[in-house]
Order: structure tokens, then C-alpha cells, then sequence
């Protein structure tokens, strides 16, 4: 990182109504946690929150997949209403 | 440990594209019963689905490229590729409705009146707000240069400063054409003229608002260091989508707004 944007001067040369608290470059630390061999899928390899989104998504996968084929199957057998 | 001694990306096992093929079938089935049933729960769920699906899924791609490597130059020229051809197909897309355009204003026939625009339709002065919206989308396309060229030369606060004001641009013109539509004397329900112009120009803006998105995330990666001075291949998807958008408008003021 370029030693101008680490100093104060720099920070102040920023774009200063976006960047006014200087972002760090976290690049190198994402590519260490998603490079190590532990084995785990892209997409569970962040943590725990990962785990939980794919849970969340997964569980809504399926319910809707059961209403809709529910729905469907109740919409081709309409009922005669007398 | 072994190593692939090829230059391409064999992706992990992900649950994406399952997720994504079922947020297809909840949106479809729930567009049926929202219009038959009066029912919003299986569309709901259905853009929920997919929300979730392409959040998931284009971020393990920023993972993949940025934090693992796996995009080589043979992988980000088939991502060219890919990108040029979905452009093409919704280039397609657009042709169909400026053909119904033009099949129903070339020959306008006795029920419209005999003329285009119909009898009794008002359409909008396109050197007012239309003409404000051209303005702003060809700026925009000058700052997504700028933004570029900013970024392949180094110069962090200049790319930052050149794509927010793209974005900036982006979100007023979806502002200013939210307000025309509020306020324009005709509505789709006004025969063919309300349903070509409708049709066309939402699908526009629906657009319009998708590129912002994609111009949105390629400023919070631009922000967290994630382009490179060469390669950033994200960042030239989402400005040859915005080119894209702004061309599709200029045929849209030409045809529809002024011609029209």
C-alpha cells in the first residue's frame, strides 16, 4: 500500500466524504483464510455465517418448492362450489 | 497435495444453481397465483430465493477470483465471452419490443385514428425531462471512462470519485423517470401506444436499475482494494452493461420519444 495513503496527509487527500475513516486493505488476509486446506467449499468457507445463509436459503428452497407444488396440484383439481 | 496442470477453473460443488433453478419455479408458479389466486406468498418466496441465490453465488465468485486466483487469462476470456453473448441476447430482447414499436406506428390503423401518436394520446414534450435523462446518461458514460481509465493508471481517488458520480447519475436518472412515469397523462392501459411505451421503457429501466446495482458492487470492491491496475475484469462487465443501457435509451429517445 502506497505510503501516502497510510500517512495523515493521505488520509486527508482521500475522498474525503466517503473515505474520511481510511479503509483498510484486507485483501491479504481474505486470500489466507480462502486459500487454506481445510477442505470446506467456496461457499461455506467464510465461517459460521456462511453456514447459516446457506441453511436460511436452503430451508426456504425447500418449503417453497413443497407450497408450490402444492399450489399446483390444488389448482388443477378446482373444487365446484355449489 | 495435487495440483491441476491446466490453466482452468474447476469450480467447488455449490448449491447455487439448485437454489437458483427453484427461485425460477417459485417466481413462475407465484406469478400464477398472484394473477389467479390473489396470492402473494409463492412470489414472495420466489424473489426472496432468488435474491439469496445471486448474492451467494456472485460472491463465491469474488472469492474465487480475488482471494483464490482460479481467474487465469483462459478463464477471463471465456468470462468475456459470456458476458458479450448475455449482452447480445438482451440486445435481442429489446429488438422485440422496438419491433411491436414500429409494426404498430409505421401503420397506424383506423381505430388509433389513422395516425401515431393515436387520437387523444398526449405524449410527453421529449426536449423536457426525456431530453434531461439523455444528458444524463451520456455523462454517465463519460464518468465510467473516466472511472476506468482512472483505475488501470493507478489513481485510487479518482476512480472512487468518477464511479460514485456514475452511480450518482444512474439512480437520478431511475428518479426522474419514476417521477415521469407518475406523472404522465397516459398509462399502459392506453391502447397499443401505452403498452409500447411502457413495456419498452420499463424493461429499460429495470435494466437501468440492474446496472446501477452491478456499479454499486464494483464501487464497494473498487473501495476494499479488489482491482487491479490490470486486471478487473468486473468492473469492465459492469461498464460495458452500462454502455449497453445508455445505448438502448438513445434508441428509445430517438424512436419512441421523438420520432413517436
Amino acid at each position: 500500500m502506497p505510503a501516502r495513503l497510510s500517512s495523515r496527509l493521505g488520509i486527508l487527500r482521500s475522498f474525503a466524504t466517503s473515505t474520511r475513516h481510511q479503509v483498510k486493505n484486507k485483501v491479504r488476509e481474505h486470500q489466507k483464510l480462502f486459500q487454506e486446506d481445510n477442505g470446506l467449499p467456496v461457499h461455506l468457507k467464510g465461517g459460521t455465517l456462511d453456514s447459516l445463509l446457506y441453511r436460511f436459503t436452503m430451508t426456504i428452497t425447500v418449503v417453497g418448492s413443497c407450497y408450490s407444488v402444492f399450489s399446483l396440484v390444488k389448482a388443477a383439481f378446482p373444487q365446484k362450489n355449489k | 497435495m495435487a495440483h491441476q496442470t491446466h490453466a482452468y477453473h474447476m469450480v467447488d460443488p455449490s448449491p447455487w444453481p439448485l437454489t437458483g433453478a427453484t427461485a425460477a419455479l417459485l417466481l413462475t408458479s407465484g406469478l400464477a397465483m398472484w394473477f389467479h389466486y390473489n396470492s402473494t406468498t409463492l412470489m414472495t418466496l420466489g424473489l426472496l430465493t432468488t435474491l439469496m441465490t445471486m448474492m451467494q453465488w456472485w460472491r463465491d465468485i469474488v472469492r474465487e477470483s480475488t482471494f483464490q486466483g482460479h481467474h487465469t487469462m483462459p478463464v477471463q476470456k471465456g468470462l468475456r465471452y459470456g458476458m458479450i453473448l448475455f449482452i447480445t441476447s438482451e440486445v435481442f430482447f429489446f429488438i422485440g419490443f422496438f419491433w411491436a414499436f414500429y409494426h404498430s406506428s409505421l401503420a397506424p390503423t383506423p381505430e388509433l385514428g389513422g395516425s401515431w401518436p393515436p387520437t387523444g394520446i398526449h405524449p410527453l414534450n421529449p426536449f423536457e425531462v426525456p431530453l434531461l435523462n439523455t444528458a444524463v446518461l451520456l455523462a454517465s458514460g463519460v464518468t465510467i471512462t473516466w472511472a476506468h481509465h482512472s483505475l488501470m493508471a493507478a489513481n485510487r481517488n479518482q476512480s472512487i470519485q468518477a464511479l460514485t458520480i456514475t452511480v450518482t447519475l444512474g439512480l437520478y436518472f431511475t428518479a426522474l423517470q419514476a417521477m415521469e412515469y407518475y406523472e404522465a397523462p397516459f398509462t399502459i392501459a392506453d391502447g397499443v401506444y401505452g403498452s409500447t411505451f411502457f413495456v419498452a421503457t420499463g424493461f429499460h429501466g429495470l435494466h437501468v436499475i440492474i446496472g446501477s446495482t452491478f456499479l454499486i458492487v464494483c464501487l464497494l470492491r473498487l473501495i476494499k482494494f479488489h482491482f487491479t491496475t490490470a486486471h478487473h475484469f468486473g468492473f469492465e462487465a459492469a461498464a460495458w452493461y452500462w454502455h449497453f443501457v445508455d445505448v438502448v435509451w438513445l434508441f428509445l429517445y430517438i424512436s419512441i420519444y421523438w420520432w413517436g
